[in-house]
């Protein structure tokens, strides 16, 4: 730990000294700043904008309204149950993801023969597409002609196929597995690159030290794994909150809204009900939400080391 | 080593930047031809269609292929899409100002009421117009006036297995709802296949909602006003969730698609299904030992009645500078022997009288012809039959959650209230 | 049996029983593929026969790897070749923008630094579905409507985040003492990023180029409403294309999905070595 501290303290005197004005980041910092303000703020203005207008079902704009738009979504019946089922989306998928992500990573960090194509085989359901992993998920839990139906059937688990999909609350569970299949990967790769990134003196040096492996573990490897597993998580609740192509395979035929998270209601919103200015609405609310999420994650786990 | 990734990088670095400067793609970043009128010049239009089948980009471009070759001034660039993402794309077009010259679509009203259409006989010359048969024409019309050319339609028809019902002890085939309901029964019952399938998913919820309201002499409204919550059409869901109740058919309707449902049919694992004319094509190439028949829709009373559906091809004016373009492709296609190929290779019902004529003796068509004329066609031309679409499309499933009838319908009533 | 000895000088039961471990996640990460890749082998009855085979009964369908590249509903050889380009051309960029701004963050204070970071991470947060209508204008306005660029820019800009802010993480925990020696010695701040710095951090920028080229290659909701050229589409786009109002091509839609996941898996391959340089490797003694 030692390792760590002494450095740290120097550092802040030499950034201190160089710590220059906002003028002299901006060669390095600009064209990131430049590609944002260029590509996300009108399409991002444009939705707030819309937001406040009364847009008819073709997309003509036809009057300002100001916050009729966003009185009707809090007065909507259906949005307790919507904020409901995207707490327990978020929470359950982002955590299950983590632990088993962890545990993975460290795995694959393990040396063993055949490794690199274990790890290939990991990153499958990160480079194909959602919506096919997904796809092929609904449709191998159709009762009729899905296999895993059958699967299930023929080593006399199940009498007959089971329609996994067309429930609320057991769709909702396989759209969970689903998104944390799809999950793992990545979370995984960003945590095995934390762990490759802790020097070996440090790992000896605990090892000297007589701790045990779950000792080590917690008090030397996950401390330093901070960094990664922060991002990760980071871009895990993000990314799982704005899911819509999982839950939209899986429970989009399900009727009624007691499926529902607050993304896939946006989408019936615009597909079903064609209203673009309340779809706008509520995507400002789902902005909103993930803001002050992720305000509070980063004021309180800071991902970003200080220097 | 690390001299060869810095230069790497930069290498790579110039690369994109190269490819940034260069990338356009294949054919993209094309803006629109040059105004129409002028001497010598190329109209290029829009064109946004769904796609039917897996032919139907081959069958546009073989079109627009043909019909370009007869007119050099007229240039068309095609654009598919799934139904699923039809409309979705096309609002952000119209949003964009950049709406399709010609567009094929299920709902026009909408589009008609906020003045965006061209009408009909500003895009097709007047014997065009004059062949659409008039039952569908009406159809197209708002206020008196029509803007759609109707392009397709379908009629829905009873398909049933023989093998199940014989395997089950029937041998009429059901013309009324207690007759469908007794003979689905059977079949659950005896047989391992289910008995009558019912897909209140989000793909074919009105479609399905529709067959039962029409046979009890219902419907979704007219061009002045939606009404889905009619004792008429009440009566008809509680006979639908009857059928549900008393296991008559698949499990968890409310979430059943209509595709997969069909392809059980097609399978041989199911009695009774309501199909089109696609069906007939669907089962013969993927099953086609399956011994089945096509009958009228069942009803309450046992009078004919089934649901029509059409389709339209219809005009964005934009500007209006390309409406003479736009004229000459529709009176092209319009016309008889290019119709009748694009219709009957899709497996429709054809629109025109001449189109009729020349397909009267397809066998195939028909049972779905003889059915039309006891057709109720959805209120298209009601600004709000879209909201009313999508409500159907994601409340009716809900007859299979325990929500009474009344209360489902009263839901669906109010989207489409809010819509208009 | 020198095959099971490994660096850490585990026990041969160990490394059998990591093995055995080994194969179990890998076919519980290649179920799914598995069936779309026996799915890509059927014909198209046999995909929706009840009950299913898990194994093509017709025998093998191979034809449908050499007839999927030009179907009637799409040209998959030509969106194949718009999704290289467009993800491939996206990431570089990203790189490029991401890689001095989570330098220059993790290593100096300079006011302002914090909204930057945030400032990032809020282009993660948006969703592109609901930003469509936005971005059609605006690539309208910016005459890109159709093109590649635009998809370039907008996969680039919205992409940003995840390669920023992990970068971020991995400079911050290269030890200060490095940069400042190579400053002592003269070097300026560019030759301190590429010379010592991008060496030691070569875990994350991995991570980060996977993540984003990952990103880039399934993006779907900007791409549907940006590229109406058939050609220009990219195949999450062009997938769709199979889906007819009656029934839907499936082994097509199996079989490019399949296609589609090899140059993610090839751009691995070739990457995946630098995931064990770094620190670990002893870069920094």
């Amino acid at each position: 730990m030692s390792v760590a501290t002494a450095p740290k303290r120097r550092s802040a005197r030499t950034s201190a000294r160089e710590g220059g004005s906002f003028l002299s980041a901006l060669p390095w910092i600009g064209p990131a700043l430049l590609l944002i303000l260029a590509i996300v703020v009108f399409p991002a203005g444009y939705m707030i904008y819309n937001s406040t207008r009364k847009i008819s079902q073709v997309g003509t704009d036809l009057e300002g309204v100001g916050f009729a738009n966003f009185s009707k979504v809090f007065a909507d019946p259906a949005l307790p149950r919507i904020l409901l089922n995207t707490v327990v989306w978020v929470v359950v998928v982002v955590a299950i993801t983590v632990v088993i992500s962890l545990a993975l990573a460290q795995f694959l960090n393990k040396p063993f023969p055949g490794r690199t194509l274990v790890r290939m085989a990991v990153i499958v359901p990160w480079a194909a597409s959602v919506v096919m992993t997904t796809t092929v998920f609904y449709y191998a839990a159709d009762p009729n002609y899905g296999i895993f139906n059958k699967f299930l059937t023929d080593i006399g688990v199940l009498d007959e196929g089971y329609g996994f999909t067309k429930n609320a609350v057991p769709a909702m569970a396989v759209a969970i597995v689903v998104a944390i299949f799809v999950s793992i990967p990545f979370t995984t790769y960003t945590l095995l690159a934390g762990l490759q990134a802790i020097p070996n003196e440090t790992l000896e040096a605990a090892r000297m030290d007589g701790a045990n492996r779950w000792g080590t573990y917690i008090f030397v490897i996950l401390p330093q794994l901070r960094g990664a597993l922060a991002v990760a998580v980071l871009i895990n609740i993000i990314n799982v909150f704005n899911n819509l192509p999982i839950l939209k395979i899986i429970t989009g035929s399900i009727p009624g809204y007691s499926a529902d998270t607050l993304m896939t209601y946006i989408f019936k919103v615009l597909q079903f009900d064609r209203r673009l200015d309340i779809s706008s609405a509520l995507s400002v609310v789902n902005f909103a939400i993930v803001l002050v999420i992720v305000a509070i994650y980063v004021k309180t786990v800071k991902p970003m080391r200080e220097v | 080593m690390k001299k060869r990734t810095l230069r790497g990088t930069f290498i790579a670095g110039a690369a994109a930047a190269a490819l940034l400067l260069t990338s356009c793609g294949f054919g993209g970043g094309t803006t629109d031809g040059g105004e129409s009128g002028a001497p010598g010049s190329v109209t290029t239009l829009d064109m946004l269609v769904p796609s039917y089948s897996t032919g139907t980009k081959a069958l546009w471009e073989g079109v627009i292929k043909d019909f370009e070759a007869a007119n050099s001034d007229v240039k068309i660039n095609l654009e598919i899409q799934s139904w699923e993402n039809l409309e979705s794309v096309l609002k952000t077009k119209v949003q964009g100002n950049k709406a399709p010259d010609i567009y094929n679509g299920g709902a026009f009203a909408e589009f008609a009421a906020e003045g965006l259409l061209a009408p009909a006989t500003d895009i097709a010359s007047e014997a065009t117009v004059a062949d659409f048969q008039p039952s569908f024409a009406d159809n197209e019309k708002l206020e008196g006036t029509q803007y759609g050319l109707p392009l397709i339609a379908s009629a829905r028809a009873l398909f049933y297995n023989k093998t199940l019902m014989e395997e089950a002890g029937i041998s009429a085939v059901p013309k009324t709802w207690d007759e469908l309901h007794d003979a689905a029964m059977a079949v659950s019952e005896k047989t391992k296949a289910d008995g009558y399938g019912m897909p209140l998913g989000s793909e074919e919820a009105q479609g399905e909602s529709m067959i039962w309201f029409a046979g009890n002499g219902g419907n979704f409204g007219d061009t002045a006003s939606i009404a889905v919550d009619t004792p008429a059409n009440v009566e008809a869901t509680e006979y639908m969730q009857k059928m549900i109740k008393d296991g008559a058919t698949q499990k968890n309707p409310g979430a059943t698609q209509r595709t997969p449902m069909l392809n059980t049919f097609v399978q041989g694992k199911l009695g009774f299904a309501y199909g089109l004319p696609q069906t007939v094509g669907q089962i013969e190439k993927e099953n086609p030992d399956l011994e089945y028949g096509i009958a009228p829709v069942a009803t309450k009373s046992g009078a004919p009645a089934t649901l029509g559906v059409a389709d339209r091809l219809m005009s964005f004016k934009n500007d209006g500078s390309k409406t003479a373009a736009v004229k000459k492709f529709m009176d092209y296609f319009f016309a008889a022997d290019v119709y009748t190929d694009w219709v009957s290779t899709e497996g429709f019902l054809p629109t025109t009288k001449s189109g009729s004529e020349k397909l009267a003796g397809d066998e195939t068509l028909k049972p779905f012809l003889d059915m039309l004329p006891n057709a109720v066609f959805y209120p298209t031309t009601n600004p709000a039959w879209n909201a009313t679409d999508g409500a159907f499309k994601s409340l009716m499933g809900q007859i299979d959650t325990g929500k009474s009838a009344a209360e489902v319908l009263k839901e669906i009533q109010a989207k489409a209230d809010a819509a208009s | 049996m020198s095959i099971l000895i490994t660096e850490d000088r585990a026990s041969r039961r160990t490394v059998i029983w990591r093995m055995v471990v080994g194969l179990l996640v890998a076919v519980a990460f290649l179920i799914p593929y598995g069936i779309m890749f026996f799915g890509s082998l059927k014909t198209q009855a046999e995909i929706l026969a009840i009950p299913p085979s898990y194994m093509p009964r017709e025998g093998a369908q191979w034809s449908n790897y050499l007839t999927m590249w030009d179907t009637p509903e799409t040209p998959v050889a030509f969106n194949l070749i718009s999704t290289i380009v467009i993800s491939l051309s996206a990431t570089l960029l990203v790189l490029l923008v991401a890689t001095p701004a989570a330098y220059y963050t993790a290593r100096f204070k300079f006011p302002g630094k914090m909204v930057f970071m945030f400032l990032v991470i809020v282009t993660q947060m948006l969703q592109p579905a609901v930003l469509t209508a936005g971005l059609f204008k605006q690539m309208l306005a910016m005459n890109l409507y159709d093109t590649w660029l635009a998809m370039i820019l907008i996969n680039a800009a919205f992409n940003l985040a995840f390669a920023v802010w992990i970068m971020h993480s991995f400079f911050a925990s290269v030890p200060k003492e490095v940069d400042e020696a190579a400053q002592i010695d003269g070097a300026g701040k560019l030759r301190v990023l590429f010379r010592i710095n991008l060496p030691l951090v070569w875990p994350g920028i991995v991570t980060a180029v996977i993540f984003t080229f990952v990103s880039c290659w399934n993006e779907f909701a900007a791409s549907l409403v940006i590229l109406s050229t058939a050609e220009n589409q990219p195949l999450s786009v062009a997938l769709t294309r199979f889906v007819g109002q009656y029934s839907t091509a499936w082994q097509y839609v199996f079989g490019v999905s399949i296609v589609a996941i090899i140059p993610v898996i090839v751009l691995f391959m070739l990457i995946e070595k630098r995931l064990i340089g770094g620190l670990a490797a002893g870069a920094v003694k």
